[in-house]
């Protein structure tokens, strides 16, 4: 190890101990100085360590959850970048954290989320044994760009790393294309047609022509979104039959899923504890992740039934008399699997908006209109009100009314602390879907009031 | 009375949350007790705009751009054309927008035909243009404040066939030159006002539908609306971008 990577470890350490103190998170900004003074930091840290790395647009959190359960059960030596800090700066930091002052981690294992725009950085530096694809949505584009730029980003970050196995999500037409033109050996999750009833061909498919001749898809049935079982009638690219494929979903709940997944051919009954066809998603590319690092596939099957995720993600809170859910939202398809987790329920419930633009969030609020809230009018009878909140609450306010929700049900409460308050006294369940820095703000509210984890623990 | 509003290209231009502008014309439409139709035409579409009121075209991402030169030019762009001099009213954003100019050259000189019905061109640039943006629209239209998000490469300049549609207050507009934005001509308004447009500048909804059941019925008184939520997130934003309210 050189001079350098020494100091900026030593660096790295000394204002991520002072940002403690101050009581500040310090998850990127260390690593964002250390990467300053030592630009190959990670790659020298990250070397020894059999790291999974996880992409994609939704539910990176959640499968590294998963998949860090099933390392935990098995008993392994690992870490992980558990508070969301994802740019290649936070993944230092980490990295750092469990590495001794002379560089060597002190861990076998890593589990590594990675922002999708920042994987052209990361890949090469982390040489990740495992890489998870999740899925490609459209998402922030007044920072991403066009989905497919996004996607050109993760290519250009896997090509440096071409000893990874790629897990990849068979259903999305965007993120299977990835093995293609890529050395990497390449495996396939997805749900199997007949595993769920089919959905309808969305009009804002953020994938309707193909990703090589551009021509239109056809579907044999579709998931949610442009996930499903796609194929192009003139150039002939179609969807993977995957290795990890759910074959039936036998149970849908509020509280999870049961499904049936097979793996080679052989057949597990999982139980995934979170709900929504998403999370099955997420499930499937953590066992198939598990398994293609070598562990047990009994272990990522149990796992996926046994893991806590927290953090916004469904996160569960007992804050008033009815229970209180928070459901992070970044983007159009995540927002829409809520809602449509929404209409499944039958009691009375409350749902509170939280809409903020600051740069994590997105600065461009449109795609609330691709979200499809009109969803909220099928709810009448268990909604009984709606509560908006955040940076533009009045935007969400108006979005909300031209779903058809009439005005008098819309409320604006711009304080968190009197909104948790208000909430403390219900009967009611209430349901929080805030965005990615209002769900950083209200949950430090939350916790306050009814306890729960800081952030980077 | 009745509306029969177009959505061009709804398959390839529905980007940024355009579409909620349909959704915001046919409430508030409906609001007031006056029908509408939304007919979609996507490409292949062989459906004819003869009989629509109003033509709405959104932004759209560069991937699908040729497949939709490619219909434009199998007799949709005379038929836009006819529209816009026949008095046809249009809404049309970003892509949509410099669609109905003469041409895009991209910042390396290659140049691309649009359908000219309006009298202005765009060349791109590296730098975006992206943010939340404030502009007035000329007196002649009320001198109403608009806002929205704006994100687009390609700088338009206007021939001294179209009017601009307004002047910017906070922002970059056409091209962040001239402080311009948008442009006018017979009944088409175009601009690069994401948001989308028109749920939160409620004024400029209600001109259009005017504008359109003007041309249908002869005159068009429209009912006030309780727009409070709607001016509360104009308003807000205008504070924002420091101007006045």
């Amino acid at each position: 190890m050189n001079i350098r990577a020494f100091f900026a470890i030593l660096l790295c350490k000394l204002l991520r101990g002072i940002s403690r103190v101050l009581h500040r998170g310090g998850t990127a900004m260390p690593g964002r100085w250390a990467l300053k003074l030592c630009p190959n930091l990670l790659e020298i840290l990250a070397r020894d360590v059999k790291t999974v790395a996880i992409t994609g647009t939704n539910g990176k959190t959640t499968s590294a959850r998963m998949i860090e359960q099933a390392f935990a059960q098995q008993g392994l030596s690992y870490f992980a970048n558990r508070s969301g800090a994802n740019l290649i700066s936070g993944i230092t930091t980490e990295f750092v954290m469990n590495s001794s002052l002379g560089g060597k981690c002190r861990k076998e294992y890593a589990v590594i989320e990675c922002d999708e725009a920042a994987a052209v950085r990361v890949f090469g530096q982390l040489k990740p044994r495992v890489i998870v694809v999740t899925n490609l949505f459209r998402d922030q584009l007044d920072r991403y760009g066009e989905v497919t730029h996004t996607l050109e980003n993760i290519r250009s970050g896997i090509s440096g790393a071409p000893e990874a196995v790629l897990c990849l999500n068979a259903d999305c037409s965007l993120t299977a294309s990835l093995a293609d033109d890529l050395p990497n050996r390449a495996v396939f999750f997805g749900i199997n047609q007949g595993a769920v009833p089919s959905g309808e061909k969305s009009e804002l498919s953020d994938a309707s022509h193909c990703i090589r001749c551009k021509h239109e898809y056809s579907y044999d049935y579709i998931t949610y979104g442009h996930l499903g079982g796609f194929r192009c009638p003139h150039c002939g690219y179609r969807r993977h039959d995957p290795e990890y494929a759910v074959t039936d979903v036998t149970a849908q709940t509020a509280e999870g899923s049961s499904i049936i997944l097979s793996v080679h051919g052989k057949r597990y009954l999982a139980e995934v504890n979170l709900p929504a066809l998403y999370n099955v998603y997420n499930a499937a590319g953590a066992v198939a992740a598990v398994s293609e690092m070598g562990l047990a596939t009994e272990s990522a099957v149990a796992a996926v039934g046994s893991f806590k995720c927290g953090f916004g993600r469904m996160e569960q809170f007992a804050l008033g008399a009815g229970g209180t859910k928070m459901m992070l939202v970044k983007n159009p398809a995540g927002c829409n699997q809520v809602i449509e987790f929404l209409e499944n329920i039958k009691e009375k419930f409350v749902l509170v908006v939280c809409l903020n633009d600051r740069g994590a969030d997105g600065t461009d609020i449109s795609w609330i209109w691709d979200a499809n809230f009109e969803g909220l009018t099928k709810m009448a009878g268990a909604l009984e009100k709606v509560i908006v909140s955040g940076d533009r609450a009045a935007d969400m306010a108006v979005r909300i009314k031209y779903a058809g929700v009439k005005a008098e049900f819309i409320e604006i409460e711009r304080d968190y602390e009197t909104l948790v308050r208000w909430i403390e006294g219900q009967d009611r369940p209430v349901f929080l879907m805030p965005t990615y820095t209002a769900m950083l703000e209200l949950r430090e509210t939350v916790i306050r009031h009814c306890g729960g984890d800081e952030f980077w623990v | 009375m009745k509306l029969k509003i177009c959505h061009l290209y709804p398959d390839v231009l529905n980007l940024y949350g355009d579409g909620g502008n349909i959704r915001c014309l046919t409430q508030r439409l409906r609001w007031r007790g006056i029908d509408s139709e939304v007919v979609k035409m996507p490409i292949g579409s062989g459906e004819s705009l003869v009989d629509c009121d109003l033509v709405f075209i959104g932004g759209g991402q560069d991937f699908e751009q040729q497949v939709l030169l490619d219909d434009l030019h199998r007799g949709r762009d005379r038929e836009l054309r006819a529209a816009v001099e026949d008095g046809m009213t249009v809404l049309a954003i970003c892509g949509g927008y410099q669609m109905l100019g003469n041409y895009y050259e991209t910042h390396d000189g290659q140049r691309c035909d649009f359908i000219g019905a309006l009298d202005l061109y765009t060349v791109g640039a590296k730098k975006r243009m992206i943010g939340n943006y404030l502009f007035r629209c000329d007196e002649s239209l009320g001198g109403m404040t608009v806002v929205g998000f704006e994100n687009h490469s390609g700088k338009t300049r206007l021939g001294s066939g179209v009017a601009p549609l307004g002047t910017v207050i906070r922002g970059f507009g056409n091209n962040g030159e001239d402080g311009t934005e948008g442009a006018r001509y017979k009944n088409v308004f175009g601009c690069y006002c994401h948001g989308p447009m028109l749920p939160k500048n409620p004024a400029f909804a209600d001109l259009l539908l005017s504008t359109a059941l003007a041309r249908r019925y002869g005159a068009a008184e429209l009912a006030p609306l309780d727009d409070a939520l709607e001016r509360m997130a104009h308003d807000q934003m205008v504070k924002r971008l420091g101007g006045d309210v």
